[in-house]
Parts: C-alpha cells; sequence; structure tokens
C-alpha cells in the first residue's frame, strides 16, 4: 500500500549565502598535557624486555593470554596474575596501508600499518615491518620475528621492528 | 512489563556538505517539520517529553539542547540527552523507546532528535580528541608520542574499518570490485532519496576504482562524506498509535552491545580479538533484539534492512552478523542483485551511510527509513510489502552496535 505521500517532492530547499560576515583573526594553542599510569601491573615485563625476553600475563578464569600485559580481565573481571613465557615470533593479524606525503619533497610514502599477533598469545598488538618488506608482499598470517634495537630501555619501544620470516605452510587452494 | 511503543511518524532534514543558511535549531527545525508534517493530527503541544542527542565534539559547539529547545518546541517540557558517538542516533532512539515503554504518568508521547553539523567545527580534531585517551596510554609501554601518530597515522574510523576490510576480504576472497558494487549501488540509491548527500545515478565499478587510495583497501570514492543533517522519529504507545496514522510501525526489540576495543584494547593491551571482522558484538545485539521480536528465521522473516556501513566492506560484513545472509555470501548476494530495491531482501535502499553521513544522526536514519518503508512512505520505496525491517547502527572506536527491529504487527509474546 503505497502512500500519496511517497510521491510528495523535496521540501524547498533554496541555499542562501550570507552577503555580510565578519571574520575576526583568533588562536588557540592547546596546552600540553601530563597524563598519569599505572605501570605496577606489567613491571616484570618491561624488566624482562630488558634481557630480550617476552612475558605475558594470564587470566586464571578465561585462560586467555594478554600481550602486553592487561590490569582487568574484561571479560571476567578478574586480574591476571600468572605470568607465562612467549615466543618472539609472531603472524600478521591483519593490515592496512597508510599513503603519507612527505612535507618537505611532497612524495607519497606508502606504509603498512600492522597488528601482530604473537605466538602464545590471545591478543593483537600494533606493531612496525622492517623498512624493506615490499607493501605490496604484505599478507594476513605472515609469519614474522621480532628484531630486538641495541639498547633497550625497557619498553614496546625495544623490538625495533619485525622480520619477515620464510612461510612454510603449505598453500591451501580456495575457491 | 512495559508498553508497547510504536513508531508514528519520522522526518529528515535536507543533507549536504555545508548546510551554512542555517544554523542549528533551524536545522533540527527542518526534521521535526518534516516528521510532524506526515501526521496532521499531531502538534507540538501533543508532545510530551524530549529526547535528543548529537556528537558535540565533531562540531565543537557544546550543549547545544539547550538553545535549541526553542526549535524544538520543548520549552517546559522534560528533556533527555544522549551521546554515545557514532551510535548517537541509534541510542537515542532506543531511548525514546525506553522512554515511552516505562510508562510514566502523562508521558506518552515522545519525540526523539538527532542531529550533526558537521560543518561548524573540524571533526578531525574532534575524532583526534575521542582516540588521544587511548592512544596516550601506550605511552606506558614505553612508545612515545612521535611514535604512535607514525603508526595511527591513518586514525579514526578508517583506520579501523581498513583492518576490519583487509580480514574480511582475507576471509572471503573478494575483490576490491566487490566493494565497489556495494557503493555503486549505495550511490544510485540515494539518487532517489530527497534527503540523501551523495546523489550519483550514473555511477559505474571503474568510477569508483579509479579514485586513489585513502587507506589501502579503501579508496576515496568507497569512503563516506561528511554531511550537515537532522533525523525526528516520533514515538507514542499502541493506543495513540491507532489515531494518528494508518500504519503504525511497532518496536518489537532493541539491543545495544559493544565489543573491546577496536584496535587499542583495553589498557592499550591489544584488541583480545585478534579478527577484526569477527564482530562478536554484532552477533550477540542480533541475539538479543531478535529474541525479543520473536525473529527465529532472520533470514525469512526479514523483509528490508538498514544497515550503519559508512564503508563498503562494513555493508558486507553487517548483513552477515546481523543473520541477513550466510557467512561469506553476501558479496555474491549483492552480485546477483539480492539486495537491490526490487530484490528478494532490500538493504539500504535510501543510500545508507555510505552516502549520507551526518555522524550523530545517520545512526537514526537507520531505523527511520526502515520504519517509513513498513509504512509505505520511503522515499525510495520498495515495490513489494514491508512487514519486519531492522536498522542498526556501529561506533568506531569500541564497535558499540544498536539495533532496533521493527514490525506491522505488535509482539506479544514475551509481554
Amino acid at each position: 500500500m503505497m502512500s500519496k505521500m511517497t510521491q510528495r517532492k523535496s521540501l524547498d530547499y533554496v541555499k542562501k549565502d550570507y552577503v555580510r560576515t565578519r571574520t575576526m583573526p583568533a588562536n588557540w594553542h592547546l596546552t600540553s598535557y601530563k597524563y598519569k599510569f599505572n605501570i605496577t601491573h606489567m613491571q616484570p615485563f618491561l624488566d624482562k624486555l630488558k634481557e630480550k625476553k617476552l612475558v605475558a600475563n594470564r587470566c586464571s578464569s578465561c585462560n586467555r593470554v594478554f600481550y602486553p600485559p592487561r590490569l582487568v580481565c574484561g571479560k571476567c573481571l578478574v586480574k591476571p596474575d600468572k605470568w607465562v613465557d612467549i615466543r618472539d615470533t609472531a603472524s600478521v593479524s591483519t593490515y592496512a596501508i597508510a599513503y603519507l606525503k612527505d612535507p618537505e619533497t611532497g612524495d607519497v610514502v606508502e606504509r603498512p600499518m600492522v597488528l601482530v599477533h604473537h605466538d602464545g598469545s590471545d591478543t593483537s598488538n600494533i606493531a612496525e615491518l622492517h623498512p624493506d618488506i615490499d607493501v605490496k608482499d604484505t599478507y594476513v598470517g605472515m609469519p614474522i620475528k621480532a628484531h630486538w634495537s641495541e639498547e633497550r630501555s625497557g619498553g614496546l619501544m625495544d623490538i625495533e621492528y619485525y622480520d619477515k620470516l620464510e612461510d612454510d605452510s603449505e598453500d591451501i587452494e580456495t575457491k | 512489563m512495559g508498553r508497547q511503543v510504536a513508531i508514528v511518524s519520522a522526518g529528515f532534514s535536507e543533507h549536504a556538505s555545508k548546510r551554512s543558511d542555517v544554523n542549528m535549531g533551524e536545522l533540527v527545525h527542518e526534521a521535526i517539520d518534516d516528521c510532524l508534517k506526515k501526521v496532521p493530527s499531531v502538534g507540538f503541544e501533543d508532545i510530551d517529553a524530549y529526547v535528543n542527542g548529537n556528537m558535540p565534539a565533531f562540531e565543537g559547539s557544546n550543549i547545544p539542547e539547550l538553545w535549541i529547545t526553542d526549535w524544538m518546541g520543548a520549552r517546559n517540557k522534560p528533556l533527555l540527552r544522549v551521546t554515545t558517538g557514532g551510535t548517537t542516533g541509534g541510542s537515542v532512539a532506543i531511548a525514546g523507546y525506553y522512554t515511552v515503554t516505562a510508562g510514566l504518568p502523562g508521558v506518552d508521547t515522545v519525540l526523539a532528535i538527532a542531529f550533526e553539523q558537521q560543518s561548524q567545527g573540524d571533526t578531525s580534531v574532534g575524532l583526534a580528541s575521542v582516540a588521544y585517551g587511548e592512544i596516550s596510554i601506550l605511552n606506558t609501554l614505553g612508545i612515545s608520542y612521535d611514535q604512535i601518530t607514525r603508526l595511527l597515522s591513518a586514525g579514526a574510523a578508517i583506520g579501523v574499518a581498513a583492518y576490519q576490510a583487509t580480514t574480511y576480504m582475507n576471509k572471503t576472497r573478494i575483490t576490491e570490485e566487490d566493494l565497489a558494487r556495494v557503493v555503486v549501488q549505495n550511490r544510485r540509491n540515494a539518487a532517489k532519496t530527497w534527503w540523501a548527500h551523495l546523489k550519483m545515478p550514473n555511477l559505474t565499478i571503474e568510477d569508483v576504482l579509479d579514485t586513489p587510495y585513502v587507506q589501502y583497501p579503501l579508496r576515496y570514492g568507497m569512503v563516506c562524506p561528511a554531511s550537515d543533517g537532522a533525523c525526528a522519529m516520533l514515538f507514542t504507545t499502541e493506543e495513540k498509535a491507532k489515531d494518528m496514522c494508518d500504519i503504525p510501525v511497532y518496536v518489537n526489540g532493541v539491543a545495544s552491545v559493544a565489543n573491546e576495543t577496536a584496535v587499542l584494547g583495553y589498557d592499550g593491551s591489544g584488541s583480545a580479538q585478534v579478527d577484526p571482522s569477527m564482530q562478536l558484538g554484532a552477533i550477540r545485539s542480533s541475539e538479543l533484539a531478535y529474541s525479543q521480536a520473536g525473529i527465529s528465521f532472520p533470514r525469512k522473516e526479514i523483509d528490508y534492512a538498514e544497515v550503519y556501513a559508512p564503508f563498503p566492506n562494513q555493508e558486507l560484513m553487517w548483513t552477515e552478523k546481523l543473520g541477513l545472509f550466510e557467512e561469506a555470501t553476501a558479496p555474491q548476494m549483492y552480485e546477483s542483485g539480492v539486495t537491490a530495491v526490487n530484490g528478494e531482501l532490500p538493504v539500504n535502499c535510501s543510500g545508507g551511510v555510505n552516502s549520507t553521513n551526518a555522524i550523530g544522526a545517520s545512526a537514526m536514519e537507520r531505523p527511520a527509513e526502515a520504519a517509513l518503508q513498513i509504512m509505505g512512505k520511503a522515499s525510495n520505496q520498495v515495490p513489494k510489502t514491508v512487514h519486519t525491517s531492522i536498522g542498526s547502527g556501529w561506533g568506531g572506536s569500541l564497535n558499540l552496535i544498536t539495533l532496533m527491529a521493527m514490525s506491522d504487527q505488535p509482539q506479544r509474546k514475551w509481554r
């Protein structure tokens, strides 16, 4: 059942431009911020990073392994307090390519932005790939390995980037 | 148990990228005017309470509901404000439903209004302020701020959507052509909708694929616009609705469910969903809303769907996750024309969010348009009779899903 309203024409929308306007110059400088964070729960994790080791914490209720460590398991409302070792190998869980314009030369650079899924953990984390890896060769599930920086300060920046590993998984024909 | 709630009317303002000819109040009034025009027996004196909302961070003018009160006709009446980011409109519609179903004395008819005038401010700055709290938590892990900006240079909703698109395309083995096909359908539908923003009646797949990448795999031609616009919906009780209009639309199920944070995760500790296209929140919200509405076989029972999809990959993803199609079959449905206006299950005949995106309003335009399709008053009306329809909403950083299931028959099973 179709109403007559359906055939109703659009509202009489006529765009009016203001003839007289006044422009006032103004500046708004946002101040700098100081945020405080609780890092007590991840202190063992930060200490181990200096020794080129990766640890994650595990929720004793749902057995999910959080890398980087988490204060509270949102699913169970339990403090994950068990520490487990995880490997430094990982796989690309998803990626996107950003196109950045160099402000000086004007060249557009392609940069992959990847989320990595470390073997042995249940979360994915933001990371960078080796600069020599061609963007077009990136794919979901690509095996990678953490590359440690020379000087480690006890932060996630100690993993400078991820190196590509040889993919030995068999190709599965998907149709 | 709550009262049965009915939608008697819904209205829109004209959408454009810059509505500089009206201010925010006049924009809102345009939508209310269109809403009340469809129900001649209802005037401002019949409306008992108001629910409204927008996303003030995106346009930079705060607490607008206080100074646009008179444009809404809300003087001396109860006024509630709801803001939940991208899903603001969906949450406002659900709040309107709750206000009526609560059965407060003297509150029977509620006008829900959602609006956004993005041209007033800078949406990117607003999004940055939303994201900053989340990004800054990465400092705990020793990542300096310049590094973060490089990592998240795409940021905001498109960053989340591009990750979803990559995994979805990997899972279903579709190409960009399939994404472009969705865009073409939406923009052509928008050309037949009087209030839509991007009207492109002659768009082809090649035109979409000619545009440059914003962020792989999403191209400029596939991305939603930024619009100015408003939407209004009139909720009332079952008894009053029968006097107000010919075909009242009954709200039978509502749900709003959120996932964990999309990219950075709680405490900056990474998303617990390794696959961003898994979307457990959407599956859960459809379970909740359909069980309330008594829909056992969504694929058979739902006649029309409006899904909130600013990006084409999301439209494919949501239609699957909301139970309209089998997993990984949505691209074939778009190719075979099932989702077209004269198809078996029309989707987004108004052009969807992909063609019109006034952030605060767009999540309400979905249930509003789905209700108008049941009434037979929609601008791009589907030829078949629509009995049951759904309208969904999505918010970026937490994957918050709002869902409203509507029908021309009231659901009495659970009452």
